[in-house]
């Protein structure tokens, strides 16, 4: 049905129908006055905007607002509100401070950049530690480290630091009401305000005690001087002026006493008339009997009974005890000793009151007091009392003790009794903790207070006597935490904060006529006129029972009768310290777990070092998987009837037969995922912290794999360390004719005669005589393979960490490298007298001695100037500058790593993956690069690589870069030590040196022209910038 | 026309008219496909996909997917890239260089030579790529005009000149493939039935009529382009090995590689001939083209060939030892006698012995032996690649730096995919082109066929 409805559009067309018609003859209602805008051809050619550039605005404005649309990754950049005056964007501001964790002692300079700590260097003012080890160099990554205690807890739960306050107030109040004890447990305290804070703190309460103890105890040797000279504190050694050095089990030059005697150590290694002589009584090879030039095995009982035979040998005596294998040995060092007169120094590493009395008695007959050692200086850096924290820990489980206050010690993990420690504190009412760390002691204690990083906080030290160090902070606190000594201000109603007490503490004695600000500045100061630190009150108090004993004065044939009554085991256990990991409070550093130990250069582990001979009668196994991996035996192994099983076994050559070593700093618990459950716990074995003990060892089931960057141990012949003894380096040329001279120079036979094997070349060379020529110096004798440059090229270099997984691999990212080798008893000389055949004598070759020469060298890029690397790459992304440097274009890098393949050196590091990714789980124990936090600490100047990219040395082109700039700001050509490398700066011993060989004061340039000078690989013709002095012993 | 002695074995067998052999050509390409061929090509297809699978998680995640590491830069990836150009030569060889010298039996095995070369160059120049940290940037080698400034290649690279011996190399191959592949394109679509068929076929073709135009201007063209791929033949491989002859790494830098590469190529390159032609002519019934005879030709140059390789492998001993050079001996012996003995031993096991059984023409004429030759051939140039890459890496200057290799899935996975890649090609090419160049057999079929022989013989001339 159709309907014819009609609809209007309005009341208009209903009335008007013209209109509708009218309307829709017409395309608008209204005329548009197109003719005015179109038509007028003049308005329009002069309007700026043609339709090309409407086109071009509307194209734009499309593209603009589709990027718009995109996600823009945020950053976080906030101004400063009032920028400080000190802070340039760019420029980097170093601050004097000092390092101390209860173990290790620097004063070193921090470099911070934008206001963030990021690198830490030398003090070179400073007349005692001035060194910073490698742990002290990686510790500024802790301070970024996310796992870090952000905020003080109470029993357990999160608190705020007012109820902290309250509840060990109360703590203490109750403690003193019911008579019980209040003990301050520390590390010794080096610092003289710390110290008076305390005693001002204990002098409050009725019962109070202040014990100080070290993880790795000296109690023994600081009793024996005590005995010896009346005051219980170690002597300062001078290294520089010994000529004739032995060491009974002291790894000097790795972890000892405290005090860094490297630096002076290598003063008196430089080869000529006067290099001193080492000679160096060991168990495990350590750093130091790595350098020595004479090193010999022997248990630690052994050692004991060859002291008494060195006495004896020296003062004509007879003491028993003193028959030992090594009679000759004894006589003819003895010999030397004597020779050497007041020039000589014996010292031991023993823990043992006996050993060290023995020393002394022997340094005494030496008259050595006054040139190699010194008493009236004494080193304070090891000042604890097992004896006192003993009965300390006795006490705690007999409920004596009210309130135990425990800072830079943590008595859970370092202790062997740890057990009767754990069951002490849970006894105590009130105890208090402060920790960075929710660490093994912090799951026991009722408060923990979270503590200052040391780049956060205030402090001073006395490293030594008259030797003075400040510390200040280089950063706002990060988290919600306190430092110790303010919070004992605050709990002895001590009102001010402790800058002002220490300023105080300063401007009454200590500064003398200099001033604060110098002396803050300096971040060292020596005093002659500051009192000596009220120390004695508080020993005194800390060790009555101990005090009646030892004033009966040193007994030397006591010392070697008791010393005689020590039978030997079958197998003896020596702890030691890796160079790594010390006594393991950094251990969660990433930086240092992958730091290769230096003799093993084994990453992420600690691990039973066995001899071959022992290894071969217990049924301990090394071997190397398919992809040149090393997997290990597991053993059980027993010490003092403690058991810990699944210790992984590594075979180490240079180990004395009938001992095994166990490295310290391991096990950790709650520290963090990048040492949690890496290795196992030494600490747990030191019964009475002695360093030795009996130990058993059963071999268990299974297959440990270690994480070592290094595979084939030995030089296989060839001249890789050239070496050369003291004799030979005084009396013969470097070359002769007969081509067997120390430190031959290879020649090659061309058309223009014989020529040496840097000269030749194909073409025409590049000018290398204007302008800089950068080169670098290494010298071999100077190296003791300490690794503190390693971790200082990590932190200037922005260097990844990949890794337990990836090191096994052989991926481990090092820029700088120092490989080890061993010698081995098959030489060509060996092949050709017994006429082994070459199949054998390579395969021979190929095993180190069981006791052998160790030598490190640092290898890095060599920047040849003709350099395989940069003919190869197919896109010019690794070039040559005209300072002698091979650079390294990272954004030009297609990663076909054919630069590698060709190095002779081995020395390129590829990003297999993405490093820095946060959004990848197999590298978050890298937190210096996936972590926001941790991403803190790079630096600036050097770009994180990304994945797929070829990186090496650059010779740290960013600080060449810096200096070049420096000098052009002061309108003076670069004077020498205008540049220095990261790695050279952290070396203590002045091994590196780098400078432009084209100025000729240069002190490269010099070293250039040095006889010992040679290129590594100088055969292949890369004519490297980089060369080698060639290592010298002292031995004929 | 070009007279043959009647003693020289004949060419083509049977009974054959110019139209028997266009049927017997063109069946494959008009039939369908047995199950067999669909079964093959599934587990290529499989393989293939597994290794897209490895190479897009490689690209994804990075090269430390693959067992590499800081001493040991190239392994696999560049092992598998020289094997397959090696295999890649002997295409070209019979095509181009048997063309100028005239050898009329490369006739019937020349398709499918080269349509193997070009597959298996485009599973070389997979590596090249797949190899590189940041593929994403892989036209920085290419000399193309950039926004960097003055920022060029480095023509001093061997990498580089790898980037242009195997591009032109691949062009120049897929030319003349494609140029002898006209006329045949031709005969087919003349004969399709179906119009999909027919027009698929009549644009490969380019409208082909067979003028006498059409052929005068085939042959000038396939001589130019014989002419300018015999060159080519020679250079790849030199080049190729120059990746590592221009190198300082002991083991790498010897200048005996550019013949001893080529001589391998070759080598190679025929066994893998071998092992698809001893298939295709029992599958597509071809046994009256791809003779006995031819076979027995490939095996003669797989021994002659196997023997200047081994000659060079002796060579490179000697030269070690005569150099005086410490490091150059003990990359030697340590190839021999280190870690990788086992693979150094493979190698001359497959390559320098197990050709000299050729000698026997018993042996030679032996279809399965060949067969089997020819697979252990190919095993055995792949552990010489191997061998070249990995131990002399492995063990090179500082024993510092001394480590072993050990694949990783994605190594082994990747390896099998280009396999499997090949395999797919291969088997699509088989039954949509003809595998035989059947125009130029046609101008043979009179002087080298079997019954227009025993014409000659019965006519006594």
């Amino acid at each position: 049905m159709a309907e014819n409805k009609k609809y209007w559009r309005g009341v208009e067309e209903l009335t008007d129908s013209n209109l509708t018609q009218e309307l829709s003859a017409k395309e608008f209602p209204t005329e548009i006055p197109t003719d005015e805008f179109l038509g007028n051809k003049e308005a329009l050619e002069e309007s700026s905007t043609s339709r090309r550039d409407f086109l071009k605005y509307m194209g734009f404005s499309t593209a603009a607002a589709t990027l718009a649309a995109c996600e823009t990754p945020i950053s976080e950049s906030i101004p400063y509100v009032i920028a400080p005056e000190e802070i340039i964007p760019g420029v980097a501001n170093y601050y004097a401070t000092s390092f101390y964790d209860g173990h290790d002692f620097a004063s070193i300079l921090v470099k911070t950049r934008e206001g963030r700590p990021i690198k830490v260097e030398h003090n070179k003012m400073a007349a005692i530690n001035g060194g910073a080890n490698a742990r002290i160099h990686a510790s500024v990554l802790n301070l970024y480290d996310a796992t870090r205690m952000q905020s003080p807890m109470v029993n357990g739960e999160k608190a705020d630091w007012s109820t902290v306050n309250k509840t060990v107030k109360a703590g203490l109040d109750a403690a003193e009401a019911g008579g019980k004890q209040i003990v301050m447990l520390t590390s010794t305290v080096i610092s003289p305000s710390a110290q008076k804070l305390i005693n001002e703190f204990g002098a409050q309460y009725s019962n109070f005690k202040h014990v100080s103890v070290d993880a790795f105890s000296f109690s023994g040797k600081l009793d024996a001087h005590k005995a010896a000279s009346g005051t219980r504190a170690l002597p300062l050694y001078h290294f520089n002026k010994a000529k004739v050095i032995a060491s009974f089990g002291a790894d000097f030059l790795g972890d000892w006493i405290g005090q860094s005697v490297a630096g002076d150590y290598a003063t008196t290694r430089k080869p000529g008339k006067g290099m001193s002589r080492h000679i160096q009584f060991e168990s495990n090879l350590s750093l130091t009997g790595s350098s020595a030039d004479k090193r010999y095995k022997l248990t630690p009982t052994e050692m004991n009974t060859a002291l008494v035979a060195l006495y004896n040998e020296l003062s004509g005596s007879s003491l028993a005890g003193g028959k030992t294998n090594f009679s000759n040995e004894i006589k003819s060092l003895a010999k030397e000793l004597k020779a050497a007169g007041n020039e000589a120094l014996v010292v031991s590493g023993s823990n043992n009151k006996d050993v060290e009395s023995l020393t002394i008695a022997i340094n005494q007959l030496l008259a050595n007091e006054g040139t190699t050692i010194s008493n009236d200086h004494h080193n304070l850096l090891r000042k604890g009392n097992d004896t006192a924290f003993n009965s300390l820990v006795a006490d705690m489980n007999a409920g004596s003790v009210g309130a135990v206050l425990m800072d830079n010690v943590n008595p859970v993990y370092h202790f062997a009794n740890n057990d009767k420690v754990m069951a002490g504190l849970k006894k105590v009412k009130t105890s208090v903790y402060f920790t960075e760390k929710n660490d093994e002691t912090a799951q026991v204690v009722s408060v923990v207070c979270a503590k200052h990083n040391f780049l956060e906080s205030w402090g001073d030290a006395m490293p030594a006597t008259g030797h003075y160090a400040l510390q200040q902070p280089t950063i706002q606190p990060l988290f919600d935490t306190k430092q110790m000594e303010d919070c004992l201000m605050a709990w002895s109603g001590n009102d001010g904060d402790y800058l002002d007490y220490m300023k105080a503490n300063w401007g009454v004695g200590i500064l003398g006529s200099s001033d604060w600000s110098t002396a803050l500045h300096d971040g060292v100061l020596m005093s002659t006129t500051a009192p000596v630190m009220e120390e004695a009150a508080t020993e005194t108090e800390s060790s009555e029972e101990e005090m009646e004993v030892e004033t009966t004065g040193m007994d030397v044939s006591a010392s070697a009768s008791n010393l005689s009554k020590i039978k030997g085991a079958a197998l003896e256990l020596a702890v030691y310290q890796k160079s790594a990991m010390g006594t393991g409070n950094l251990a969660n550093n990433p930086w240092l777990q992958e730091l290769p130990d230096p003799i093993s250069r084994v990453t992420w582990d600690n691990y039973l070092t066995v001899s071959a001979a022992d290894a071969l009668e217990l049924g301990i196994e090394n071997r190397n998987v398919s992809n040149g991996a090393l997997n290990g035996s597991k053993v059980n192994i027993t010490v003092n009837g403690k058991t810990i099983e699944g210790v992984p076994a590594l075979i180490q050559p240079g180990q004395a037969k009938g001992t095994m070593g166990l490295a310290l700093g391991y096990g950790r618990q709650g520290v963090g995922k990048v040492a949690d459950a890496v290795g196992v716990n030494a600490f747990a074995l030191m019964k009475d912290a002695q360093h030795t003990a009996a130990i058993t060892v059963d071999v268990a089931e299974g297959e440990h794999e270690f994480a070592c960057t290094q595979l084939a141990h030995t030089m296989m012949g060839r001249k890789i360390v050239n070496e050369t003894t003291l004799d030979t380096f005084l009396n013969e040329s470097p070359s002769n004719s007969r081509g067997d001279g120390w430190n031959q120079k290879v020649e090659y036979a061309t058309f223009k005669g014989p020529m040496a094997a840097d000269e030749v070349n194909l073409w025409d060379d590049f000018d290398h005589e204007t302008g800089h020529m950068w080169n670098m110096s290494i010298d071999l004798n100077m190296c003791n393979g300490c690794g503190a440059c390693v971790i200082a090229c990590h932190a200037e270099n922005n260097v990844p960490v990949v890794g337990k997984e990836e090191v096994r691999k052989s991926r481990d990212m090092h820029w700088l490298r120092i490989d080890r080798y061993y010698s081995s008893d098959m030489t060509e000389e060996v092949a050709e007298e017994t006429g082994v055949s070459s199949f054998a004598k390579f395969d021979k070759m190929e095993d180190p001695s069981a006791s052998p020469d160790v030598f490190f060298q640092p290898v890095m890029c060599q920047h040849c100037n003709h350099a395989p690397c940069e003919t190869v790459c197919p896109v010019a992304a690794t070039t040559h500058s005209n300072e002698g440097l091979n650079h390294m274009a990272y954004n030009r890098c297609i990663g076909t790593r054919y630069c590698a393949n060709n190095c002779p050196y081995k020395v390129r590091r590829f990003n297999w993956f993405q490093y820095h990714d946060g959004s990848k789980s197999e590298f978050d124990i890298n937190y210096s690069m996936n972590d926001d936090l941790g991403r803190m600490v790079l630096n600036p100047d050097v770009t994180v690589r990304s994945r797929g990219v070829m990186e090496k040395c650059s010779l740290c082109v960013q600080r060449i870069q810096l200096g070049k700039l420096e000098a052009k700001k002061a309108g003076r050509p670069v004077k020498d030590g205008d540049v220095t490398t990261a790695c050279q700066s952290a070396c203590d011993t002045g091994a590196i040196s780098f400078g432009d060989v084209n100025d000729h004061n240069s002190e490269v340039f010099e070293l250039k022209k040095d006889k010992r000078m040679y290129h590594l690989l100088e055969e292949v013709g890369t004519q490297p910038s980089i060369f080698y002095q060639t290592k010298v012993r002292n031995r004929a | 026309m070009h007279y043959e002695a009647p003693i020289r074995e004949p060419l083509i067998n049977g009974d054959k008219s110019y139209h028997d052999i266009t049927v017997d050509v063109a069946a494959p390409v008009e039939s369908k496909a047995p199950r067999s061929w669909w079964i093959v090509f599934s587990l290529a297809l499989i393989a293939f996909l597994w290794g897209i699978g490895c190479i897009l998680y490689t690209i994804g995640v990075g090269i430390g997917t693959w067992g590499l590491n800081k001493t040991v830069g190239w392994a696999w990836d560049i092992t598998n890239f020289v094997w397959w150009v090696g295999i890649g030569h002997a295409g070209t060889l019979i095509s181009a260089v048997l063309l100028l010298f005239r050898q009329k039996w490369r006739m019937s095995i020349n398709r499918s030579a080269e349509a193997m070369t070009i597959f298996s160059v485009i599973q070389a120049a997979l590596f090249p790529g797949i190899h590189m940290g940041r593929i994403w940037l892989a036209y920085f080698v290419f000399p193309i005009p950039n926004q960097f400034g003055s920022l060029w290649v480095n023509f001093n690279s061997p990498l580089l000149w790898d980037v242009f011996a195997i591009s032109t190399y691949f062009s120049v191959s897929v030319v003349f493939w494609y140029v002898g592949l006209i006329p045949d394109f031709a005969m087919i679509r003349d004969r399709a039935v179906r119009p999909v068929t027919k027009h698929i076929y009549k644009i490969l073709s380019f409208g082909w009529g067979g003028k006498a135009k059409h052929w005068q201007r085939f042959e000038e063209v396939s001589l130019v382009l014989a002419g300018l791929a015999t060159p080519l033949v020679l250079s790849v491989h030199t080049i190729v090995s120059m990746d590592f002859a221009t190198s300082v790494i002991p083991g790498w830098h010897t200048t005996i590689f550019p013949p001893y590469f080529v001589a391998g190529a070759i080598f190679s390159g025929f066994a893998m001939v071998n092992t698809l032609l001893i298939i295709v002519r029992k599958v597509f019934k071809m046994e009256d083209y791809i003779t006995l005879g031819h076979i027995e030709m490939m095996n003669i140059i797989i021994m002659l060939t196997g023997s200047i390789v081994g000659v060079a492998y002796i060579t490179e001993l000697f030269i070690a030892w005569y150099s005086g050079v410490e490091y150059e001996q003990y990359a030697f012996l340590n190839r021999a006698t280190g870690p990788y003995w086992w693979a150094y031993w493979s190698m001359m096991t497959c390559n320098v012995f197990s050709p000299q059984f050729m000698w026997f023409k018993k042996l030679r004429t032996s279809l399965i032996f060949s067969f089997v030759i020819s697979i252990v051939v190919n095993i055995g140039m792949w552990f010489e690649r191997f061998v070249i890459i990995v131990t002399s890496l492995h063990r090179d200057y500082l024993p510092s730096s001394w480590t072993k290799f050990s694949p990783s899935f994605v190594d082994i996975g990747i390896f099998i995919g280009t396999i499997g890649f090949f395999f797919v090609l291969f088997l699509l090419y088989a039954r949509s082109f003809p595998v035989i160049a059947q125009a130029e057999l046609k101008t043979i079929l009179k002087s080298s066929g079997e019954n227009y022989k025993k014409l000659h013989d019965k006519d006594g001339h």
